[in-house]
């Protein structure tokens, strides 16, 4: 109890709780995961805002990013400069996101955007090379890839637009009833 | 990255109004670096497309001034396509979308080069509304309104070119709009329209990328949004775009000065069309302009959006919604939940859209409010804004309020301390819950699938817990407080067979008093018979429905459809489990992922294989087969184990060793043991087509064994124990299922350290082409269903029993965690978790935990209890009890209310009847809304794919037309294509020529439908 007083004040805390899917406790646990990434960087004192951004290469050699074959995208969706270095407010509202409670639009809006590897709004058949490729290690051959990535645009595309919009992919998460356990980073 | 690309774009920008400023400079220009740096765009990959399209804007640009306005014009518009192709190529769909634009933008270009040249000065302001627009070109061209500027007479003679395309749309333009308030799908396109018709600006400018080529094919995202904006958007909408478009195109310094540092988020939470091309070529130009145009198309979207919704209303620079999932909103809130802000941080809730946003949320109640707030996708900062500013307006509120009823304030500081307490009890549940870093690890070694199991597990063993609780406070230390010295003697063996000691303990139902226990002094009792009954009902109640509970959650997350499981996949692709974490895991899934894929792959190459009749009949029999031997397997065990029970008492009367009672449960675990096993083996003869059916295949053949078994047990318990005439019988049973439960709990240890420990010697050591084995989620799972069958069966005979199983499950939870780290890999299918978890939280609740009850009810109602032990000694019936008490409340007259609902409630047929008939109206009546809504939905999907044939056939009649033009105007264009094609060498790419119009042609076909 005593760490909380003198991390964040009694109002921080509570704005913290209202806006993501964490418990004080939880709240508390994720700023020392966030302070211990960094611990020259991140005050121990909250109280006052300071504005500290911990690199990407630091968010991303944490145990639950590390092998995460989307890490680059998940921290560049969820950094405010989609440069992937991330406040402490961008690191609860990833883990926030990508936590239990967090409801399946959501978490499908922000796997949409990680999906979304040039940022233009639609997954089109280059992000879903690159998804493919990251899958997979390189292990399919390009004809293959080409050939998932047809057959997914088949698939999903319920306009016929030939890449998939917002809709196209929340309609298509719909159909996936692991989407919502899988989406979802343990802390 | 954003602000990056914000820092060259400004570099770029400064250049632009230069261009638009003066001719001379525009040629200048043109004439220096132009064609340097587009021979440049060839030999970068990557780069060209954006290093070239600057330029290419040039020449359109450049040669609009000098000449004719009609020739020069024309040159622009081809030359775009041309350069456009190697980015298309480039770049896959994001930039094939935008090597569209070229052709397309002949238009726009067209009046961007018109309108710079005579109205400098107009671009310059911030809101560069369309009215504007039209003052512009009535001032230029003496056109009176909107169409006949647009349609302008004079410029198509004047110009007479392929050009022309863009004119004429102008001209229908303003009948799309007329009919945009009754026509379903066409508005859609207006949006787009409004932005092609803005971004030329951009493109005159010398945007690289053609952003309205991106807005035209989002058009179809919105076409299934019910309520499609009307008329007055649209003239809104170009508010939007003049705004900010205009002044990066026009002056870059000032936009960078005052918006740029609010934009950092959003630019990149936005899905900007166009970035593509500039991620990649890591230094593109114009990276600012670029994302700032492509987020208002978009705004123009959401804002159309946003007239479906209440809340609307955007003002210049105000747009809010991008991402409006009706469904979501409907649940949340009335105002669209998702929205992109175009302004970021503290500046978007003063938008219109925020504040509608913000006057939505203050009605509501705060747990709802908070739940809304927390569910927008949007960052922290701005969410806590949104709080503070929902807060404050709350408050103020709140102090009108206050001076009208201080009992709402009443009701708020409740709420408030009310939410507070939640929020510590489920810290506090939190802090309980158990595993918590068990389970990561093996979420992270073993991905979701098989940490369902001991999710279920873990499940479980709250259910026995809380069962425990309820039965040890209620029954047991009741019993304590009268117990009697247990006589008997204690030898180890008891732990196995239950009996000799045990039989005097609080375990067993024979020892329970049948006496009221009384309190000394005090008049208060407590009565045994009562007290055994209820709590034993109550923990089956309490059971009831959290399973119902848990699986109505299931049911409604997982959507349980089984015709749209089809081989997916997309859901391959999209469903990686992020909870995997281990190197090693996520290696090996990758690696299985790929198999899957392929094996997918080939399952879809090979789908139109038809089998002939005669293979038909083979599989046909082997299925048949299959299932007659599975069936006949259960039965015959059922039959073995019947008559071993049976004869087993007998048996246990001539052989004195107290061991001998381990034989029924022995004999029972062994099958449970081997049969499943068996079943799996059926694999070899059967063949499926999809794994899916094996998997339920052999699940329900698991099933339908252990049921039966247990089945079997019960009709022998009920039937031939109860009726014996043994003294306790109850107890006898209580001891059987002790000893099966435990039974198994061995055989499930032993199977975990020797057989799959000895399967992973075999796997590693002797015949490695096995390999290490994988867990098999459904087999464990059913096991535990099985025990917990038991326990709740045995809750009644053996009050101790959740206890029992509480510890096993405890001990289970840590032996298969070893087992699974030490023996077992990752699975290697996707195996379909959440639905299964639903499958079996359903078998848990309708086999097994329906039939429990059945056999309770059966035991309660139609049996009589022992004469000599337990709480119900010397009654007819155990429901005798209840009667009796209902009796004496029937004579005080302050619970005569208990007794008249018993009577006419409980007791009652007549409610009984009627309760059936209603719960059976309803029913009947939710199953025909829902057959309605799967007609609905199946419609609406025939309706969008309707709509994107349309869009497709609108696409080639277009191209065609495009085609026919090109072919009759190609005279005309010989002298200018000449000229640009000589200085930049750029390849030619006619196709994507020919596509780059489908868009803008596909509006113009609508208008002049229309």
């Amino acid at each position: 109890m005593g760490n909380k007083q003198t991390v964040f004040t009694h109002e921080q805390l509570e704005t913290y709780q209202d806006c993501t899917f964490f418990t004080r406790k939880e709240i508390m646990r994720l700023f020392y995961r966030y302070q211990d990434l960094a611990p020259q960087l991140v005050p121990l004192d909250y109280t006052s805002c300071p504005d500290v951004k911990v690199p990407y290469e630091l968010i991303g050699s944490m145990p639950e990013l590390k092998d995460n074959p989307f890490r680059q995208r998940i921290a560049q969706v969820f950094s405010e400069d989609g440069d992937g270095h991330m406040t402490l407010d961008n690191f609860l509202d990833m883990f926030s996101v990508m936590s239990e409670m967090a409801p399946r639009d959501l978490k499908a809006y922000y796997a949409f955007k990680i999906y979304d590897f040039n940022n233009d709004g639609y997954i089109c058949a280059w992000d879903l090379e690159q998804t493919v490729t990251k899958l997979t290690r390189g292990e399919l051959s390009a004809e293959e890839v080409s050939l998932v990535c047809e057959k997914v645009l088949d698939e999903a595309d319920g306009d016929h637009d030939g890449r998939l919009s917002l809709e196209d992919f929340q309609n298509m998460i719909l159909r996936a009833p692991d989407f919502l356990s899988t989406f979802h980073i343990r802390i | 990255m954003s602000a990056y690309y914000r820092n060259n774009g400004y570099e770029e920008e400064s250049d632009y109004p230069d261009y638009s400023g003066s001719r001379n400079r525009t040629w200048g220009h043109l004439k220096t670096q132009d064609y340097p740096d587009s021979s440049d765009a060839l030999n970068n990959s990557g780069y060209p497309s954006t290093r070239s399209n600057p330029y290419s804007a040039d020449y359109r640009t450049g040669p609009d001034y000098p000449g004719s306005i009609a020739e020069p014009d024309y040159p622009g518009s081809r030359s775009n396509p041309y350069q456009s192709g190697t980015r298309s190529n480039s770049f896959s769909a994001g930039s094939r979308r935008s090597s569209d634009y070229p052709i397309s933008l002949a238009e726009p270009d067209y009046i961007g080069s018109w309108s710079k040249p005579y109205h400098p000065g107009s671009s310059r302001e911030p809101g560069y509304s369309e009215s504007q627009w039209n003052s512009d070109f009535a001032g230029s061209r003496s056109s009176g309104n909107y169409a006949g500027s647009r349609t302008n007479p004079d410029y198509l003679d004047s110009l007479g070119e392929p050009d022309y395309p863009g004119a004429q749309r102008n001209s229908n333009h303003p009948g799309s709009r007329a009919n945009s308030n009754h026509l379903g799908w066409i508005p859609t396109r207006i949006p787009e329209y409004a932005g092609s018709r803005i971004n030329p600006y951009m493109d005159t400018l010398g945007e690289p990328d053609y952003p309205g080529a991106e807005n035209q094919p989002s058009s179809p995202n919105f076409f299934g949004e019910p309520d499609y904006p009307n008329a007055e958007d649209y003239q809104n909408s170009p508010n939007f775009w003049g705004k900010p478009d205009y002044p990066v195109a026009e002056n870059g310094h000032d936009y960078g000065s005052s918006e740029t540092s609010e934009m950092t988020r959003e630019v990149l939470s936005r899905t900007s069309s166009i970035r593509p091309s500039f991620r990649h070529s890591s230094d593109g130009p114009l990276g600012v302009l670029e994302r700032e145009n492509e987020d208002y198309p978009e705004s123009i979207a959401m804002k159309s959006m946003g007239m479906a919704n209440p809340c609307d209303d955007s003002v210049p620079g105000a747009p809010g919604n991008g991402y409006v999932n009706p469904a979501y909103v409907g649940e949340s809130s009335p105002c669209p939940a998702y929205g992109n802000p175009p302004l970021s941080g503290c500046d978007w809730h003063k938008s219109p859209q925020g504040e509608k946003l913000i006057a939505s949320l203050i009605p509501m109640t705060s747990r709802d409010r908070i739940k809304a707030i927390r569910n927008q996708p949007r960052t922290m900062e701005e969410k806590r804004n949104l709080k503070k500013m929902v807060d404050k307006e709350k408050s103020k509120q709140s102090r009108r309020m206050l001076e009208l009823n201080c009992c709402a304030q009443c009701l708020n500081s409740i709420s408030r301390a009310y939410r507070r307490s939640k929020n510590s009890l489920s810290e506090l549940l939190d802090s309980v819950s158990l595993w918590q870093k068990t389970l990561k690890v093996i979420g992270g070694k073993f991905g979701t699938s098989v940490l369902s199991y001991f999710n279920f597990l873990r499940w479980l063993l709250k259910f026995n817990i809380f069962s425990f609780i309820v039965t040890f406070s209620f029954i047991i230390i009741p019993q304590f407080t009268v117990a009697e010295k247990n006589t008997l003697q204690f030898t180890g063996l008891e732990f196995f067979t239950g009996v000799g000691y045990f039989r005097n303990t609080v375990m067993y139902y024979g020892f329970y008093t049948n006496s009221t226990i009384g309190h000394r002094n005090s008049g208060a009792s407590y009565n045994m018979q009562l007290a055994y009954l209820f709590t034993i009902g109550a923990c089956l109640v309490i059971c009831f429905f959290s399973l119902l509970f848990s699986m109505a959650r299931y049911f409604r997350n997982n959507f349980i459809n089984p015709h749209i499981y089809s081989r997916g996949i997309a859901k391959l692709i999209f469903c990686w489990d992020f909870t995997v974490t281990h190197e090693k895991a996520v290696k090996l899934k990758q690696k299985n992922l790929s198999t899957e894929i392929r094996e997918n792959l080939s399952e879809i190459r090979q789908e139109n294989v038809k089998l002939t009749l005669n293979q038909q009949l083979i599989r046909f029999s082997a299925h048949l087969a299959a299932w007659v031997v599975s069936t006949g397997v259960a039965v015959a065990c059922c039959v073995a184990v019947y008559y071993l029970a049976e004869n087993n008492s007998e048996f246990l009367k001539k052989h004195k060793d107290p061991g001998a009672v381990l034989l029924l449960p022995f004999v029972v675990s062994c099958i449970n043991l081997a049969v499943p096993r068996l079943y799996s083996l059926f694999r070899l003869v059967e063949w499926y087509e999809m794994p899916r059916h094996e998997v339920y295949t052999l699940l329900i053949r698991n099933i339908f064994l252990k049921i039966s078994i247990i089945g079997i047990l019960c009709y022998y318990w009920l039937n031939i124990v109860a009726q014996a005439g043994e003294e306790c019988w109850e107890t006898l049973i209580g001891q059987e299922i002790y000893r099966l439960l435990l039974m198994d709990f061995v055989f499930s240890l032993a199977d975990s350290f020797l057989g799959e420990f000895l399967r992973r010697l075999i796997g590693m050591q002797f015949i490695t082409s096995l390999g290490l084995q994988e867990f098999d989620i459904a087999r464990n799972v059913l096991e535990l269903i099985y025990a917990q069958t038991l326990v709740w069966i045995g809750t009644f005979f053996c009050p101790l029993l959740p206890f029992i199983q509480m510890i096993t499950l405890f001990i289970m939870f840590y032996v298969k965690n070893i087992s699974l780290m030490m023996n077992f890999q990752p699975p290697s299918k996707a195996w379909r978790a959440s639905q299964m978890m639903t499958f079996f939280i359903f078998v848990l609740f309708f086999p097994s935990f329906t039939g429990v009850l059945c056999t309770l009810a059966i035991t309660i109602w139609r049996l009589k209890p022992s004469a000599d032990c337990g709480p119900f000694r010397g009654l007819p019936f155990f429901i005798y009890s209840i009667y009796g008490w209902i009796d004496t409340l029937s004579k005080r007259p302050s619970y005569l209310w208990v007794v008249w609902i018993y009577q006419n409630l409980i007791g009652s047929v007549h409610f009984f009847f009627i309760l059936t008939l209603i719960v059976l109206i309803i029913t009947y009546l939710y199953w025909q809304i829902t057959e309605g809504r799967k007609i609905m939905i199946r419609l609406l999907h025939e309706q969008i794919i309707n709509e994107g044939k349309d869009k497709m056939f609108l696409i080639e009649k277009l191209t065609k037309l495009q085609d026919m033009e090109k072919r009759a105007n190609t005279s005309s264009f010989t002298m200018e294509r000449r000229d640009v094609e000589q200085p930049g060498p750029l390849p030619v790419g006619e196709r994507d020529a020919a596509r780059d119009l489908r868009f803008r042609r596909s509006v113009q076909e609508e208008n002049s439908k229309a």
